[in-house]
């Protein structure tokens, strides 16, 4: 008994999951829904099957995941670049707030038809709609990190004899890591968010694009195969950086613990 | 002399670093030379004009279409009840959801792994399928708006629960207090800052929401006519556009900032 307890959250969830799989392949199988509609998990399948086979699946998944890797990677260094520069010079946070303020608040994807016109249709625009979705986040979070040092470090510091040079290497930066991995772990996210959504409006390959293609065609179970793989991949995405994150929680100082 | 003049140069330096009333005259000054460069370069032909478009030319067509012509209002009509109907759709089902979902141990467990599924999918990747749902108007859209703005509020009202101190729930009981009595005076208070950064983070989505939607397949609102005019080169018209969606987002942010600031005060009062 305290064995299934010890497990009910794990066991819950497979059967959460498994649940919804039948009720899915029965209401198809019993004529309740238009398969046209939902398709149902087995032709799901079959259509995952075929695209490994063919190796679609694989085209897709390496284009979508280059497209992510340059924008987020483009992302990481200018977001902590620039971070790290606002968030220990006054006078960039006063003259770059009003900018970064707006992009933070406004819908990113509204930026798309800008891109377009300027990069063209293709790799580049989905490159920079994901670097734009991603960097704001990780910047603001990296800049936070830094303005939110414990003063009374800043103080003990200062009082030992510390220049402005150690301050900010041995002090500032090491404590605005957590911050900074918070900027990181949200920006996953977002970049992935970018690429799908990028690919989705005008791209000829990736996984949004097959979406998008699939959509069209009204071919169901194609669209759906490729949403379980964006899926999965957004799950696992997440996963790895949690982990990665998990590691800097030791950096945590004073109050933020 | 050197020496001299690296002196003054530090306090120059260190006098605008600490100065704390000069933030609003460097972002004015900041944001002044920005529409300045950006005016000036495509005049000096250094840039090409079709592509960065001039505020003046922004200004002009922004004139054009809120006083001359109709259009812009109905656009805006379209995308607003989209935004709203489906916002308060996702706030209807989102708050009670999370609510249960975090009050009920074995509710979590299973619902928990589909909710963080669809919270780690890039939700934008639903849109073509809600447009074979449900077609190309109005409703496949506030399908998009409540999916997109629903998932944050569900997780952050389920955290608000968890991070209701539980010895308080313990006490109220102890002191006889009904299911309703710890529901509205414990529970509810305890998670209202979660609940509140969860509508924050659900209204900036829903914005992205309502207008991927309506980039990607539609026959009015703002983002139709951001994609129309993307499509016809006309770079004015879609800084225009750009800049009416950013206003949204801002000012929506805002208020809500605002609301949280105020309901916080409540809670510490009430």
């Amino acid at each position: 008994m305290s064995l299934i307890r010890g497990y009910a959250a794990l066991i819950l969830g497979i059967l959460s999951f498994i649940i919804i799989l039948a009720v899915w392949e029965l209401s198809v199988y019993l004529d309740l829904i238009n398969p046209f509609f939902v398709s149902n998990p087995t032709a799901i399948l079959v259509v995952l099957k075929e695209q490994i086979i063919t190796g679609e699946l694989f085209d897709n998944l390496s284009v979508s995941l280059v497209e992510f890797a340059v924008g987020y990677g483009a992302a990481i260094i200018v977001g902590l670049l620039l971070g790290l520069l606002i968030g220990w010079y006054k006078v960039m946070d006063y003259a770059l707030d009003p900018f970064i303020w707006t992009l933070y608040a406004a819908p990113s994807i509204a930026f798309y038809p800008i891109f377009i016109v300027i990069l063209g249709l293709g790799k580049p625009t989905v490159i920079a709609i994901t670097f734009k979705l991603a960097v704001v986040l990780i910047l603001v979070n990296t800049a936070a990190g830094i303005k939110n040092v414990d003063p009374s470090l800043i103080r003990v510091a200062r009082s030992f004899g510390a220049r402005r040079f150690d301050l900010f290497f041995k002090v500032a930066l090491p404590a605005s890591v957590p911050l900074m991995m918070a900027g990181l772990r949200l920006g996953v996210g977002r970049a992935f968010m970018g690429v799908v959504a990028a690919e989705l409006f005008g791209s000829a390959a990736g996984l949004g694009a097959s979406i998008s293609y699939y959509g069209g065609l009204l071919k169901t179970s194609n669209m759906l195969a490729s949403l379980v793989v964006v899926t999965a991949l957004g799950v696992l995405m997440t996963t790895i950086i949690s982990i990665i994150e998990g590691h800097f929680d030791s950096w945590r100082t004073g109050i933020g613990k | 002399m050197e020496t001299k003049f690296d002196e003054m140069n530090r306090t120059l330096r260190v006098s605008l670093i600490r100065a704390k009333g000069s933030r609003p005259l460097i972002s004015f000054l900041s944001v002044t030379l920005f529409l300045v460069m950006w005016e000036l370069l495509p005049r000096l032909n250094l840039v090409n004009a079709s592509y960065i478009s001039q505020p003046s030319r922004v200004l002009t067509v922004a004139a054009e279409e809120i006083f001359h012509k109709g259009e812009f209002f109905d656009h805006l009509y379209v995308s607003f009840i989209e935004f709203s109907m489906g916002f308060i759709l996702a706030l209807a089902v989102g708050i009670p959801l999370g609510m249960i979902i975090g009050v009920f141990r074995k509710v979590r467990y299973l619902l928990d792994p589909p909710i963080m599924a669809l919270w780690s999918t890039p939700m934008l990747a639903l849109i073509p399928l809600f447009i074979l749902w449900l077609g190309v108007g109005v409703e496949s859209k506030l399908a998009v708006v409540f999916i997109m703005a629903v998932i944050p509020i569900i997780v952050n009202a389920v955290a608000g629960i968890r991070e209701v101190d539980f010895p308080l729930v313990r006490a109220a009981r102890s002191f006889c207090a009904k299911q309703r009595d710890i529901f509205i005076k414990i529970l509810l208070p305890g998670s209202l800052p979660a609940l509140m950064t969860g509508v924050r983070l659900g209204l900036g989505r829903a914005i992205m929401g309502m207008v991927a939607g309506e980039m990607y397949c539609s026959t009015k609102g703002l983002g139709h006519q951001l994609m129309a005019s993307g499509q016809a080169f006309r770079m004015d018209l879609v800084v225009f556009y750009v800049s009416v969606v950013c206003l949204l987002g801002v000012s929506a942010t805002n208020l809500m900032r605002k609301l949280e600031t105020r309901l916080q005060r409540w809670r510490t009062t009430g």
